[in-house]
């Protein structure tokens, strides 16, 4: 019997990199690979890295040594945004077998069959092809992405992702509809469309509004969400494509702070007052959408008045979810360069009171959704026969079924929020009623 | 014509300078397309540091130009104006989408709000369309940084100087704005330091400009 080598992946950062490796699990699983978890021992370990803060570069560096040292015999890739970023440094590490940046991710596969059949090569004559990833078949997860963009131009003072994910650049719309097709026939049910900065999608004058409403006119029962997005300005077409059955009614709105002076100091795209008005906007049409966003305390320059505006912003927004980062210096960003630096303890105290309201805005808005119905989409049912799955407002809801299988839509009526850690929506299917002692 | 996406090591041509602090640098442009309004990563070959500069020549100019102010201690101004003709330069870009919109159209009224180099972008944009109706105010501190205010159509530059009474109008350029003179016009472009811009806009709004009418540059 032939044996199969093993490989074990590591991913730090953002949904990108989650979908990227993914993608090369399937590349890797049809190459006759046998994929493994990563606490076990591998031929090969790929470490998909990040490097948005000083933060994920610690995790990746620790992931990294950690890999490595569990697997001192086999190979260790490592990829993504800190591959980039730090190449040169981290190919003078001998723990480390190969280096392959972004651009070059999606063929780590040939290069690791290379390795094994003696035909070692440099990852630099790797051909390039950010969207040149495997359709995912075997995910760890019940939604998978499809990519459509990858690479930013905004250059925001803070953020050094155009450097290391280079310039933006659109994915073909054919190429697009038929990853969709994919993986809808791949029995997915949730397309999340995913990239570094997609709302600049434009490909040879095709908008990243009337490509999304080219995803939504394909035939299945699937829906499509949209994942993080800045709010440089929406077409009316975009709203309209919310009246589509099949898009979610939830947008990640990256705001990163309420005050309109410390927004032109990030050179964002928008104001403060035009992300309100985008907000109202979709409220108005459908009251009970769901907003969640990014923000950062403690920017350079961020006066106490600042945070005030920042934190009266993400209360009267109502965010039901706020990911709230701690400003952290990059070199080579122009904030990095900035004076007024503010202090790790007034970040840690402003993180801690947009934590807290982020957690009451949670809880307000998931009572606000008690009794009406949501299309939950089944990820796992435990043994007491309780299904956990998001529904379309992508509130996370728990309830009985009888069914064990998942992957399927549920229709249910949400009738309770349990509080705690991680909040969840107790419901039960429509028509049935909740299962007693649940 | 391409869009460059890589570092590429472009030619200097001319050093010329505007005042004390200030120069235009002009180098080699190849076959590099850009809108005015965009800008560059500019540094010198080999250092690793780059820094963002708006092309301030037009699209249809031979050379590229952008237009400098030497930072006291900056590790790029400071080393570019010292560049020889000839010597090589490292450009990335062009980035940006800073006045891509901005198509002179017919009747349509354009008010350009600068302060000090943030009247590069400008200037692009004034070069690359000789025809374009527009109203330029310009902040500045003394009247030594109106600079080449001889290129923009007669009666379109309007110099606002803080320090001094040689401007057109002698005061910072938001209590010019305050005075509510200005003929309201369809949209307003702003580029210059975060603060003036953030002023104006308060300004501007109070005075019934929508946002959408308002589109921002922060230069640094």
């Amino acid at each position: 019997m032939k044996i199969l080598k093993t490989v074990s992946f590591r991913t730090l950062g953002c949904r990108l990199n989650q979908f990227e490796t993914d993608a090369l699990v399937t590349s890797f699983h049809n190459a006759g690979y046998q994929v493994v978890d990563p606490n076990q021992k591998a031929d090969v370990t790929v470490i998909n890295t990040c490097t948005v803060t000083n933060q994920s570069d610690q995790k990746s560096r620790h992931t990294i040594n950690n890999a490595a040292s569990k697997n001192p015999d086999g190979l260790v890739v490592v990829t993504g945004c800190m591959a980039n970023n730090y190449k040169e440094k981290l190919e003078g590490q001998e723990q480390i077998t190969y280096v392959v940046d972004n651009d070059r991710k999606s063929q780590i596969v040939e290069l690791v069959d290379g390795h094994f059949s003696g035909e070692v090569q440099h990852p630099d004559n790797l051909s390039g092809n950010k969207f040149g990833f495997e359709t995912v078949q075997k995910s760890l997860h019940t939604r998978t992405s499809v990519k459509i963009q990858d690479g930013c131009d905004n250059f925001c003072t803070f953020c050094i992702i155009p450097s290391v994910r280079g310039r933006a650049v659109s994915r073909p719309v054919q190429d697009i509809l038929e990853n969709v097709r994919r993986v809808v026939d791949n029995g997915f049910k949730e397309v999340v469309i995913t990239g570094v900065n997609i709302g600049r999608y434009d490909y040879e004058g095709v908008s990243f509004e009337h490509v999304i409403e080219r995803v939504l006119e394909l035939p299945g029962d699937f829906r499509v969400r949209i994942s993080s997005l800045e709010p440089d300005g929406f077409s009316d077409d975009f709203y309209q494509l919310f009246s589509h059955p099949k898009l979610a009614p939830h947008l990640h709105l990256c705001l990163q702070s309420g005050s309109e002076e410390i927004l032109l100091k990030m050179r964002r795209m928008y104001s403060a007052r035009q992300f309100m008005d985008t907000v109202e906007r979709f409220r108005n049409a459908i009251p009970d959408f769901n907003f969640t966003t990014d923000v950062i305390v403690g920017f350079p320059g961020e006066s106490d008045a600042d945070f005030q505006q920042t934190v009266d912003f993400v209360k009267k927004a109502d965010f039901s979810h706020v990911h709230t980062f701690r400003f952290s210096r990059r070199t080579g960003t122009r904030a990095d360069r900035m004076n007024e630096q503010v202090s790790g303890k007034v970040m840690a105290e402003r993180s801690e009171v947009i934590r807290r309201i982020s957690e009451e805005n949670r809880l307000r808005y998931m009572h606000s959704m008690q009794q009406k119905e949501q299309r939950v989409l089944i990820e796992k049912v435990n043994e007491q026969g309780i299904a956990r799955g998001y529904g379309e407002h992508y509130l996370p809801v728990e309830f009985a079924v009888t069914d064990p299988s998942t992957n399927r839509f549920e229709k249910v009526l949400l009738q309770e929020t349990l509080p705690g850690e991680e909040p969840v929506m107790k419901g039960a299917i429509v028509g049935e009623p909740a299962l007693k002692g649940f | 014509m391409k869009i460059a996406t890589e570092v590429e090591n472009f030619l200097l041509e001319e050093v010329r300078d505007i005042n004390k602090s200030t120069y235009v640098l002009k180098f080699s442009r190849g076959d590099l397309g850009f809108k005015p309004g965009q800008h560059l990563n500019i540094g010198l070959t080999g250092s690793g540091q780059h820094r963002e500069y708006s092309i301030y020549s037009g699209i249809n100019n031979d050379s590229l130009e952008v237009l400098i102010k030497e930072v006291d201690d900056g590790m790029v101004s400071t080393q570019l104006r010292k560049l020889k003709k000839g010597e090589e330069l490292s450009v990335k870009g062009p980035y940006g989408f800073f006045l891509t919109d901005a198509k002179p159209k017919e009747g349509e009224k354009l008010l350009f709000i600068a302060s000090g180099t943030g009247i590069a972008p400008f200037h692009s944009f004034v070069m690359s369309n000789p025809g374009a109706s527009y109203r330029l105010i310009h902040g500045i501190r003394n009247i030594d940084e109106a600079y080449d205010r001889e290129h923009y159509t007669e009666g379109s530059y309007f110099a606002c100087t803080s320090r001094g009474n040689k401007g057109d109008y002698n005061g910072r350029i938001t209590d010019y704005l305050l005075s509510d003179v200005e003929e309201k016009a369809d949209k307003v472009y702003l580029c210059g330091n975060s603060s003036m811009i953030y002023d104006a806009m308060d300004i501007l709004r109070a005075q019934g400009y929508r946002h959408d009418q308002l589109f921002t540059e922060v230069y640094f």
